[in-house]
């Protein structure tokens, strides 16, 4: 493996963005940062800044305001990049299933790569997703898998 | 031709002319009589450079008969300020000529005992060529660049009234004023240079008020009282000059090392030169002076009126070095630099930011005129060169933006580089001059630390303040520079005046020349100044490096560094193709672009970001009242360390 | 004159290591201050490659032109202190790169940038004095503005400029985007303005500006070594030192409002400095 090939994978940056749950899953992922996990071991930094990003970490069931704000970070996000979808609501809806504000998952905007199962996602589960996810990105930059259109 | 008729020829040649601007009407005609004449100005100049320098310096004598001719119009002018205080009923102007109507002729008869020769009357050295060079070059673009301006600004002014165009008037005293000031630095005689200085001062008041607003009258009221103190402080030097050292020539005042008794009037002389360079607390009537057309603020900033005061406090220079005035001087203008800096961070009005700066660099070259070793000197000269050269092209080019966009806001300038390329690229060409280092403004900057920085004593306190005053100079140049860089979504819509146009880029041209070939002018112009002024040489030149005893400046080797790394880089983005992604805003971007955003209610927001000027910092009404008291006791302290040594 | 050069081209290869494995130990124990593990050293070689490889995202040309200026302005200082030039001239081409850095950033239609490079400009404006009098009391013992003089005194400054040593300490902080001093962005990945002035870099660019910084670090680094340059150890010795007592006051500071940054380097660092040559100028 290259340098920049091994540099991907030791360095993923993560955007968090919370699309209207109940903040459970992301306490969760903050609580990833803290000493007891300390993801940073991994080269892992939560960043606040889309165009710095390469993993998107999206929770909640997206309702009908944040899937504009969704789309356009995942469109400022440049490549290559993976997405996670964090809990149950992330990946189906969740409780908020068939709610009349809610699209009901991630994948109705934007791909996802990754889903992380779990109300709340606990943080082993969470790593355990970022490890995949970095997978994935590696076979994206390498050709092994191709963008997905997505659902819009 | 001869140096005396050179001489002559630069002072009449622009009085003929500005009478003759009295008849004409019309860019045309005035474009038709000025550019010819203004390049005969820049010929003469050059032409008298050549004479001067093989040989340090040229006297001329004119016959005794325009002696009278010139004490004649000295009380013309008295009378004619007079009769301005009474009709505008200004008490400060009224108690300031009628004093000055009283002084003169005790002076000139209690003191001086009548007429007093004076051998020569105009002592043309080098330091005097190079002002007489800003003068013409500088100078003359700004009269060709004002045969734009004029018709545009007058189509603007008198919308609903059809006025008479003031253009002849304003003309008249726009070219009248080179040659006053081109007689000022050339004269050598006091009581000439006393004449010239109120010819000047006359102008700059005619020009102030060309508008005839209510606006415009106050404040060339403002202007005159103001150079009025300085020129009581005139008279009353050129008095205790003749009672201490008998004479009125300025060479052997300066020349006759520092006799105590000389030094007051010497002290009274910068004070005089401190009123016309507006440094606090006379900084009102600059900053006032922007009520002007553009051309006077361009003309008065950069080649004229302000830069006599600091010629005069750099020409006394030898007379008072080694003393605790020098010391003052020094402290004064490193103040000045540091405090008017300061206040230009807290201005949105561009031509309000020019303004601070300029009497900022003006302080900058009264502190190297302080400091009064060859290096700062050298520096102090130079400073005048290059910010004669990017101020006089900045102010011009704000006149252009202004005509344009309709603004002199500093904040409606955002993203000018997308409405008008051409001009925004050369007014920041012209504002990288002004601050960063391989330029010329900069370079006297570094020469003027280390000056100061060698003197160690007092002039630790003239060091820190250099230092502060630098740092925020470099704040309020880049927060507009950058400002006008921003991307904004529109397309270019510039008109491109000839005159105008071509003026400003000439002097934009001038400016990254001058600086590249600062060696070489430094070899040629500013040394050979030093040396007739009876310093020793400040650099070694040789390789086109500028190398002192303590420091190295080596502006050709920077340049190329430096035009790598900013042109190249400038090259390649505009060749740039591809897509430009939209700016994060959170991710509420109205369709995905950078133009708005969803605010309340879906509504689409439009992306603003004002200016940062911290006011409660720098604002005028923090930061003046204490800065003027403190200048005046600084000037206080200034008197009373020559009177009580 | 080759002296200079072989040292300059040397110092410009290697300190993109130095600076890079200096920013690792400065998240390797940041990290075990706080009780953490922490990434591997080499980590900021690994952003580093990592932003490189990124697809390019450019949301102003302007921006892209200025991030090239300020590497390569910041490289120009750089190869001037270490060919041994004139201090003053080294620290005002510096400034031009910090203004070239807010130019970027005021470039950009983004109003956090724009935030950034306004508070990076108060940042030049609170260290820059403090250099140009840093370099003033350089020449008070050695006569000279040049860095070869310091190299070639017979006496280390540090017993004779200590109150200038902590001034430039401040610089230090500022230039470092350390806490309390971080204001216009953070060295780390985190800030409440997004990322100031860096907002609207990625990728590649903000791979530029990671090297820039390291560039910066150390050249900065080195104007602390030359405090004790007799012998050159104890002064690289007393950088590394420096350079930690930056982390930790990291640690345990909070972010400051710019207001107070302003007024610690003006009021204690020109201070200092002011006091420093006052008392040297006066006991010597």
């Amino acid at each position: 493996m290259g340098f920049l090939a091994r540099a991907r994978v030791k360095s993923p940056w993560i955007l968090h963005y919370c699309t209207g749950g109940c903040n459970g899953c992301d306490i969760e992922i903050l609580a990833c940062l803290t000493p007891l996990y300390d993801v940073e071991r991994f080269g892992i930094l939560n960043i606040g800044n889309p165009k710095h990003a390469d993993i998107l970490m999206i929770t909640g069931p997206v309702n009908w305001r944040s899937r504009h704000v969704l789309r356009n970070l995942y469109e400022q996000t440049p490549d290559p990049k993976v997405v996670i979808a964090i809990g149950v609501c992330a990946a189906t809806g969740g409780v908020f299933h068939n709610c009349y504000n809610v699209l009901g998952g991630v994948d109705k905007v934007v791909p996802v790569d990754v889903y992380v199962r779990g109300c709340a996602a606990r943080p082993e589960a969470i790593i355990d997703g970022v490890v995949m996810a970095l997978q994935k990105l590696e076979a994206k930059k390498s050709g092994g898998v191709s963008y997905a259109a997505g659902a819009r | 031709m001869s140096g005396e008729q050179l001489i002559t020829l630069l002072i009449f040649l622009p009085a003929v002319v500005a009478l003759g601007g009295l008849v004409l009407k019309g860019a045309a005609a005035q474009r038709v009589v000025f550019v010819p004449a203004m390049v005969a100005l820049m010929v003469a100049a050059a032409a008298l450079a050549l004479q001067v320098l093989p040989r340090e310096a040229l006297t001329f004598t004119p016959p005794v008969g325009w002696e009278n001719v010139v004490a004649v119009l000295k009380y013309a002018l008295i009378a004619y300020f007079l009769y301005v205080g009474i009709t505008a009923r200004n008490g400060l102007v009224l108690g300031l000529a009628g004093f000055l109507a009283v002084l003169l002729p005790v002076v000139q008869f209690g003191v001086l005992g009548g007429h007093v020769a004076v051998e020569p009357v105009f002592y043309a050295d080098v330091l005097a060529v190079i002002m007489c060079l800003v003068i013409s070059v500088v100078g003359g673009l700004i009269v060709v660049y004002a045969t734009d301006y004029m018709p545009a600004h007058e189509a603007h002014f008198k919308l609903a009234e059809p006025v008479r165009t003031r253009q002849p008037q304003f003309f008249f005293w726009f070219v009248l004023f080179l040659g006053a000031m081109n007689g000022l630095v050339l004269a050598n005689s006091l009581p000439w240079l006393f004449f010239f200085w109120e010819v000047t001062t006359l102008c700059c008041y005619q020009l102030i008020r060309h508008d005839l607003t209510d606006e415009a009258r106050g404040n060339a009221l403002r202007a005159l009282w103001m150079n009025l103190i300085g020129s009581v402080a005139m008279v009353v030097g050129i008095g205790l000059a003749y009672n201490s050292a008998g004479t009125l020539s300025i060479q052997d005042l300066i020349s006759g090392g520092s006799a105590p008794l000389v030094l007051l009037p010497l002290a009274l002389f910068c004070l005089t030169g401190f009123t016309k360079a507006a440094q606090v607390p006379f900084q009102s009537w600059l900053l006032g002076a922007m009520v002007a057309p553009t051309p006077v603020s361009a003309l008065l900033h950069s080649s004229t009126m302000v830069k006599a005061g600091v010629y005069l406090v750099l020409r006394l220079a030898p007379g008072y070095a080694d003393t605790s005035l020098s010391l003052l001087v020094a402290l004064f203008g490193a103040f000045v630099f540091m405090v008017t800096s300061l206040l230009a961070i807290g201005q949105s009005i561009s031509k309000r930011v020019l303004a601070y700066s300029t009497i900022a660099s003006l302080g900058l070259i009264v502190c190297c005129a302080g400091i009064n070793t060859e290096l700062a000197l050298a520096a102090g000269i130079a400073l005048i060169i290059f910010h004669a050269v990017s101020k006089g092209m900045l102010f011009m080019a704000v006149g252009v933006v202004e005509q344009q966009i309709g603004s002199r806001d500093i904040e409606d300038m955002d993203g000018l580089v997308a409405r008008m390329p051409l001009l925004t690229v050369a007014a920041v060409i012209g504002m990288l001059s002004m601050l960063f280092l391989p330029f010329g403004v900069a370079f006297a900057k570094w020469a003027a630390i280390g000056a100061a920085g060698a003197l160690a004593g007092g002039y630790i306190a003239v060091v820190a303040f250099l230092a502060i005053g630098s740092a925020a100079a470099l704040v309020f140049w880049s927060k507009w520079l950058g400002r006008m860089l921003g991307e904004v979504p529109v397309v270019a819509d510039e008109k491109k005046p000839v005159s105008a146009y071509g003026s400003v880029l000439l002097l934009v041209v001038g400016a990254v020349g001058l600086s590249i070939f600062v060696a070489p002018l430094v070899a040629a112009l500013i040394q050979p100044a030093l040396s007739t002024m009876g310093y020793s040489q400040a650099f070694d030149v040789s390789g086109w490096h500028l190398r002192t005893a303590i420091g190295v400046f080596p502006p050709w080797a920077l340049f190329l560094a430096v035009t790598a790394a900013v042109l190249l880089p400038a090259l390649f983005a505009r060749g740039y193709r591809g897509d430009l992604d939209p700016v994060y805003l959170c991710g509420v971007n109205v369709n995905g672009g950078s133009v708005q955003f969803t605010g309340m209610a879906g509504k689409p927001v439009l992306v603003t970001a004002g200016g940062a000027y911290w006011k409660q910092w720098f604002g005028e009404s923090r930061l003046t009242p204490a800065s003027n008291w403190i200048a005046v006791l600084l000037l206080v302290a200034l008197f009373a360390g020559v009177v009580l040594r | 004159m080759t002296w200079p050069i072989i040292v300059a081209v040397a110092a410009v290869l290697l300190a993109p290591l130095v600076g890079g494995l200096l920013r690792g130990l400065d998240r390797k124990i940041t990290a075990r201050l706080q009780g953490r593990i922490g990434p591997p050293v080499v980590q900021p070689f690994y952003d580093f490659g990592k932003l490189v490889g990124k697809s390019r995202v450019v949301s102003s040309k302007a921006s892209m032109a200025w991030a090239w200026s300020y590497f390569l302005l910041t490289l120009t200082a750089f190869t001037l202190f270490f060919m041994g030039q004139d201090l003053l001239v080294v620290f005002l081409i510096l400034a031009f790169a910090g203004g070239s850095l807010a130019f970027g950033a005021l470039s950009a239609r983004s109003p956090y940038a724009r935030f950034g490079a306004n508070r990076e400009l108060l940042q030049i404006l609170a260290c820059e004095p403090i250099l140009l009098l840093a370099a003033v009391a350089v020449y008070f013992q050695t006569g000279k503005f040049t860095v070869c003089s310091i190299l070639e005194a017979n006496q280390p400054l540090l017993p004779y400029l200590p109150l200038v040593f902590v001034a430039v300490l401040i610089v230090l902080g500022i230039k470092m985007r350390k806490s309390p001093f971080d204001i216009a962005a953070s060295e780390h990945a985190h800030q409440e303005l997004v990322r100031g002035v860096y907002t609207e870099y990625s990728g590649r660019f903000l791979a530029l500006m990671e090297l820039t910084h390291w560039y910066k670090i150390v050249l900065l680094l080195a104007f602390i070594a030359l405090f004790w340059a007799q012998p050159l150890w104890v002064g690289v010795l007393i950088a590394l030192g420096a350079y930690f007592l930056e982390l930790w006051l990291d640690n345990i500071a909070a972010r400051l409002r710019w207001s107070w940054m302003l007024g610690v380097s003006w009021s204690l660092g020109v201070g200092f400095v002011v006091v420093n040559l006052v008392l040297l100028s006066v006991v010597v």
